[in-house]
C-alpha cells in the first residue's frame, strides 16, 4: 500500500482533481485579474447539482445511464452560479478600488456554502454519493477505483478539449487576446463581456465535473468540501503560473503527487516523525504554496513576473 | 430647550443649490401633506395609550389603557420623534434646530421608523396570536395612525438625486441598455433615491464653546442611556422593534443634518470628546451592575479591539488579511502556554500580565512577517488567499498538536484549559471587588482591562494613521506604482502595517484567553457558528467602516449584539455575513461610519460638487493632519 507508485498514483488522482478547479481559477485570473474565492464552491454547488438530478431519477435506472444527467445536472448548477456571479457581483465592481471584487468574492462564498448547509434537504451532515460499480482492480502494485479512472478520463478529456477550444475556435483566440489585452482586443472587436461570462461558464463546468468525480472517488459529499478544496485548486494553479491553463494541471498533478509523498513519506525523516500522515498533508501544501512565493513567484510555467501593482 | 440659533441663516441656502431636485412621492397639496404627518404623529401617539390586544399573551403587556408599555414605547418614542422634527422641518420658532436641515427626507426616514415599528408589532400579535381578531382598537388606531404619518410624509417635497442628464450611459443595465421600458424604469428607480448627503446645515462650531462640551456629553449619555436599554430588552420582538427605530431612526437624523452638526462638534472637540466617551465606556459596568451584561461587553470589546486591528491591515494599507483570527490564535496560545495553566505543557512558568501581552504579540508578529514577507511582495490577491491558507492550517496544527498526531504542545482539540485569572498589580481580576456601592465582577473586571487595551490599540491606530507611515500606508491602498514611484518602500511599509495588525491580534488573544479560561482550536478559523472567525472580523470592518475608528468597533458591536439578542437568527448568521458584504460592496462599499477619503474613493464616477464634502469620520484628517 504504501509503495511509491502507488503515491503517486494517488496524487495523480487527486492531482487531476485539483487541477480540474484550478482551471476555473486560472482562467478568470488570466482575463480579469480577479481571485473568485467563490470557485471552491461553485465546485460544491457542482456536486450537489449532481446528487439532486440523481435522487430525482426513478429507482434502478443503471449508474452509467444515470451518470450523463448527473453531470448535465452538476454543470447547469455550477455555470449558472458562476455566470450568475459574475453578472450580478463582479460586474458592477470592475472599476472599484482591487479590495471590493475580492471581499465580494469571499462574501460569495461564505453565502453559497452557507446555503447549501440551510436549504439543501438535510445537508447539514455529510450526504452520500452513488458509486460505480465493481471493485478496484491492480494495475501491477497499483491499486485503482472506478473512481479514479473516471477521474483521470475526464481530467485527460477535459483538458484536451479545453486545449483544442482555446487554440482553434476563433471565440478561444478571442479569449487569449482579452488575457493579453483587454482593451486592445476590445478595439479589434472582441465583445469583452461575453468572453468573461465564457471564461466563468467553462471555469463552472470544469468545477463540477470535479464535483461529479470527487462525490464519485469519495463516496460522499460535504457542504464545506469547496473551502479545502478551493485552497488546494488555488494553490495548484499558482504552482502551475497563474493565468496558464496548462499550468493548472501541472500544478494540480504536482501538488496532488507531492501532498501524497508528503503523507506517506515525511515522518520518514528523522527528527519529523510525528509531522507525517493525513492530518499533516494540507501543512505541507501549504509549506509548498509559501516556497513557490518565495522562490518562483511566476509558477512552474508561468513567463510573466507576477505583476507588483 | 431654547432654540439653539443654528439654522436660522441656512434657510435659504438648501433652495440655491444648483442640480437640486425635490418632490414629492405622492403629490398633493402642502398644506395637506403637512396635516396629515402631523395628524399622523398625534394619533399613533394617542394611540400607544391604548390598549392594542385583549390578552397578555403576546409579550410586553399591550393590553393596558393609560399609559404605554412593551413595544408600544418603541412608537411612542419613534412618532413624538418624527413629530417634532416634522414641525422643526416647516419651520416652526423654537424646533428648527432639530432640523437643521430642513429636509422633509429626515420626516420621511423617522414616518417610515414608526410605520415599521408600529406594523411590526400590529402583524406580529396577528401572526402570533392568530389574526386580526386579536387586535383591540387602539392596536387599528395605531395602524391608521403609522400608515397616515408615512403617507403624508410621503407627500412632502423630497428631496431627491438630481436628474441625469439627457442621453446618459448605463454601461450597468449592459445590452438591457437597448430596451425603452428597461431604462425608463432603471432612470426612475436611480432618481427615486433620497440626496441629501450634500445638504447644508449651520456650523455648529459657531457654539458657545461650553454648550459645545455641554452637548458632546448630553450626546453620550444618551446613546449610553439607548444602547443600555437596547441590551436590556428581554425578549426578542421587542428588540426587533427597537433595532427598527434605532437603525431607521438614525438615518432619518443623518438626514436632519444633526448627526452632521454632532460631527462637527466631535471633529473641534476632539480631546474632549475622546474623554468624554471613554469615561462613558468605563461607566458601563458600573451603570449596568450584572455580570451577564459585562461578559457581553468584554466579548465586544475583544471583537471590537480585534476587528480595529484588521482594520490597519484592511482599512489602511488594503490588504485582505482573511486569516486574522489566527493571529489572535497564536496570542491566545502563546498567553496560555506561559499563564501557569497545569494543562500547558510548562505548567510551572507563570508569567505576570505585562510579560504574558508581549510574548502574545511577539509570537503573533513573528507568524505575521513569516506569513507576510514572502506574500507581500506580490499582488494583494495572493496575501489574501495565503492567509486564508494559514488560517485553516493553523487550526488544523494545533489540532494535531497533541502528542498524538503531532508533538504534544497545544492538546489538541481538547485545548488548554483552566487558565489562572490574571493579575494586575495585586488585583486579581477573577474576584469581585467592591468600590463604594457598586461591586465589580469578573467580566467587569476583565472589560475594564479590556478597555484599556482597545484605548492603546485606538492610539496607535490614530497615531499610526497620522503619521509618515500612516500615510504611506494610504498612499499604497490607493495606488502602489504611484506610492513606489514616490519613493515609498511597498514591501516594507506594508510589512510593518501586517505585522503590527497580527501583534495587535495577538494582544487583544491573550486577553482573551484568560477571560474564556481556556483555548481551544475552534474559535480560530475562517468561518464558524461562534466569533471571533476572520469572517466575523472582515464583515465587521467593512459593515463598519473601513479606514476608521469607530466603524469596526460599531460594526463588530452590532453584528455580536444583533444575534445574541435574536437567537432564532443565529442559524442565519453566516450566510447573513456573506450575503452583507456582497451587498455591501455593491451599494455602500464605505460601510456605515464613511471615511472621507475612502468614500471619494469608492465614488469617483458620482460626481460631488466643490464645497460639497461628504459626511464622513475624519479619523483620517487629510490636510489638517498636523492641526
Amino acid at each position: 500500500m504504501h509503495t511509491l507508485p502507488q503515491q503517486l498514483a494517488n496524487g495523480l488522482f487527486i492531482g487531476s482533481m485539483y487541477g480540474l478547479i484550478a482551471i476555473g481559477y486560472t482562467m478568470v485570473y488570466g482575463i480579469v485579474q480577479l481571485i473568485n474565492f467563490a470557485h471552491g464552491e461553485i465546485y460544491m454547488t457542482g456536486a450537489f447539482g449532481a446528487l439532486a438530478v440523481y435522487t430525482n431519477l426513478p429507482d434502478g435506472m443503471s449508474i452509467w445511464a444515470a451518470l450523463p444527467l448527473m453531470l448535465a445536472g452538476g454543470a447547469i448548477v455550477a455555470v449558472l452560479i458562476a455566470v450568475g456571479a459574475e453578472r450580478l457581483a463582479y460586474r458592477p465592481l470592475r472599476n472599484a478600488p482591487r479590495l471590493a471584487p475580492l471581499i465580494t468574492a469571499i462574501g460569495l462564498s461564505l453565502a453559497l456554502q452557507q446555503a447549501v448547509f440551510l436549504w439543501y434537504p438535510h445537508a447539514t451532515a455529510g450526504k452520500h454519493f452513488p458509486q460505480l460499480p465493481g471493485d478496484g482492480f491492480d494495475i501491477g502494485s497499483v491499486s485503482v477505483a472506478p473512481g479514479d479512472i473516471f477521474l483521470v478520463v475526464a481530467a485527460v478529456v477535459c483538458m484536451s478539449a479545453l486545449a483544442t477550444f482555446v487554440r482553434t475556435s476563433r471565440t478561444g483566440r478571442a479569449m487569449q487576446a482579452t488575457a493579453q489585452d483587454p482593451d486592445t482586443a476590445q478595439l479589434m472587436g472582441i465583445d469583452t463581456n461575453r468572453i468573461i461570462v465564457i471564461a466563468f461558464a467553462i471555469g463552472g463546468l470544469f468545477a463540477a465535473v470535479a464535483g461529479l468525480a470527487s462525490g464519485l472517488k469519495y463516496g460522499q459529499i460535504k457542504y464545506d468540501m469547496g473551502f479545502q478544496a478551493g485552497l488546494k485548486a488555488f494553490t495548484a494553479a499558482v504552482l502551475g503560473g497563474i493565468g496558464n491553463i496548462y499550468g493548472a494541471m501541472l500544478g494540480g498533478v504536482v501538488l496532488g503527487i507531492a501532498e501524497s509523498c508528503a503523507s506517506a513519506y515525511i515522518s520518514n525523516i528523522p527528527g519529523m516523525q510525528q509531522l507525517g500522515g493525513e492530518g499533516w498533508k494540507n501543512v505541507w501544501a501549504f509549506v509548498l504554496l509559501i516556497i513557490v512565493l518565495l522562490l518562483r513567484p511566476q509558477g512552474l510555467l508561468g513567463e510573466r513576473v507576477a505583476d507588483r501593482a | 430647550m431654547t432654540d439653539i440659533p443654528l439654522a436660522t441663516a441656512e434657510a435659504a441656502v438648501a433652495g440655491t443649490d444648483t442640480g437640486r431636485r425635490a418632490a414629492p412621492y405622492l403629490p398633493m397639496p402642502r398644506t395637506a401633506a403637512r396635516a396629515a404627518t402631523l395628524a399622523g404623529a398625534v394619533i399613533s401617539i394617542a394611540s400607544t395609550f391604548m390598549s392594542w390586544t385583549y390578552t397578555t399573551d403576546f409579550p410586553g403587556d399591550l393590553t393596558v389603557s393609560g399609559y404605554p408599555g412593551g413595544l408600544q414605547i418603541m412608537t411612542l418614542i419613534a412618532a413624538i420623534l418624527t413629530g417634532v422634527v416634522a414641525l422643526g422641518a416647516f419651520g416652526t420658532p423654537g424646533l428648527r434646530w432639530l432640523n437643521p436641515s430642513r429636509s422633509p427626507n429626515s420626516v420621511l426616514l423617522l414616518a417610515l421608523a414608526t410605520l415599521g415599528t408600529t406594523w411590526y408589532t400590529v402583524i406580529d400579535i396577528a401572526a402570533k396570536l392568530g389574526g386580526f381578531a386579536n387586535l383591540d382598537p387602539g392596536g387599528f388606531v395605531a395602524f391608521i395612525g403609522a400608515l397616515v404619518l408615512f403617507a403624508g410624509a410621503l407627500g412632502l417635497p423630497i428631496d431627491r438625486r438630481p436628474q441625469e442628464p439627457a442621453g446618459a450611459e448605463y454601461y450597468e443595465l449592459g445590452r438591457f441598455e437597448k430596451y425603452a421600458a428597461v431604462v425608463r424604469t432603471y432612470v426612475w428607480l436611480r432618481e427615486a433615491r433620497l440626496h441629501h448627503s450634500d445638504l447644508r446645515v449651520a456650523d455648529a462650531r459657531k457654539l458657545n464653546p461650553w454648550l459645545q462640551r455641554l452637548v458632546i456629553v448630553v450626546v453620550y449619555a444618551l446613546g449610553l442611556k439607548i444602547l443600555t436599554f437596547g441590551l436590556a430588552t428581554d425578549y426578542s420582538d421587542i428588540f426587533i422593534g427597537y433595532l427598527i427605530v434605532v437603525a431607521v431612526g438614525f438615518w432619518g437624523l443623518g438626514a436632519s443634518g444633526l448627526l452632521k452638526q454632532f460631527q462637527q462638534l466631535t471633529h473641534r472637540n476632539r480631546r474632549f470628546s475622546a474623554t468624554v466617551g471613554v469615561i462613558a465606556a468605563i461607566a458601563y459596568p458600573f451603570v449596568q451592575n450584572n455580570e451577564h451584561w459585562a461578559n457581553l461587553g468584554v466579548s465586544v470589546l475583544i471583537v471590537g479591539t480585534v476587528a480595529l486591528g484588521l482594520n490597519i491591515v484592511v482599512g489602511l494599507t488594503g490588504l485582505l488579511d482573511l486569516g486574522y483570527v489566527a493571529f489572535l490564535g497564536v496570542g491566545a496560545y502563546a498567553a496560555a502556554l506561559v499563564s501557569g495553566s497545569q494543562f500547558s505543557i510548562w505548567s510551572g512558568v507563570q508569567f505576570p500580565f505585562w510579560a504574558a501581552a508581549i510574548t502574545g504579540m511577539v509570537a503573533a508578529c513573528v507568524f505575521g512577517v513569516l506569513i507576510g514577507a514572502p506574500t507581500l511582495r506580490l499582488r494583494g490577491d495572493y496575501l489574501a488567499i495565503v492567509t486564508l491558507g494559514f488560517g485553516e492550517i493553523f487550526r488544523i496544527v494545533v489540532r494535531n498538536l497533541d502528542g498524538v498526531s503531532g508533538p504534544k504542545i497545544t492538546n489538541g482539540p481538547n485545548g488548554i484549559a483552566q487558565i489562572p485569572d490574571l493579575s494586575v498589580f495585586g488585583y486579581n481580576l477573577g474576584d469581585n471587588h467592591s468600590m463604594g456601592s457598586f461591586t465589580l465582577g469578573r467580566f467587569a473586571n476583565y472589560y475594564l482591562l479590556m478597555l484599556l487595551i482597545t484605548v492603546i490599540v485606538v492610539l496607535v491606530f490614530t497615531r499610526a494613521a497620522d503619521s509618515r507611515i500612516g500615510r504611506s500606508w494610504i498612499a499604497i491602498r490607493e495606488d502602489e506604482t504611484a506610492a513606489t514611484a514616490m519613493g515609498i518602500n511597498g514591501f516594507r511599509v506594508k510589512l510593518v502595517a501586517f505585522a503590527l495588525g497580527a501583534s495587535l491580534a495577538g494582544l487583544a488573544g491573550t486577553v482573551f484567553a484568560h477571560v474564556t479560561n481556556s483555548v481551544v482550536p475552534d474559535p480560530y478559523q475562517f468561518s464558524g457558528p461562534v466569533p471571533p472567525n476572520s469572517a466575523f472580523l472582515l464583515a465587521a470592518v467593512v459593515l463598519g467602516g473601513m479606514g476608521t475608528v469607530s466603524g469596526p468597533i460599531l460594526g463588530a458591536a452590532l453584528l455580536y449584539v444583533i444575534p445574541e439578542k435574536l437567537d432564532f437568527l443565529s442559524k442565519y448568521e453566516l450566510f447573513a455575513f456573506g450575503l452583507a458584504l456582497v451587498l455591501i460592496m455593491r451599494f455602500r462599499p464605505e460601510g456605515i461610519i464613511p471615511n472621507r477619503r475612502r468614500q471619494l474613493e469608492f465614488h469617483e464616477d458620482e460626481e460631488l460638487a466643490p464645497g460639497n464634502r461628504p459626511m464622513g469620520d475624519d479619523t483620517v484628517p487629510a490636510a489638517t493632519a498636523g492641526a
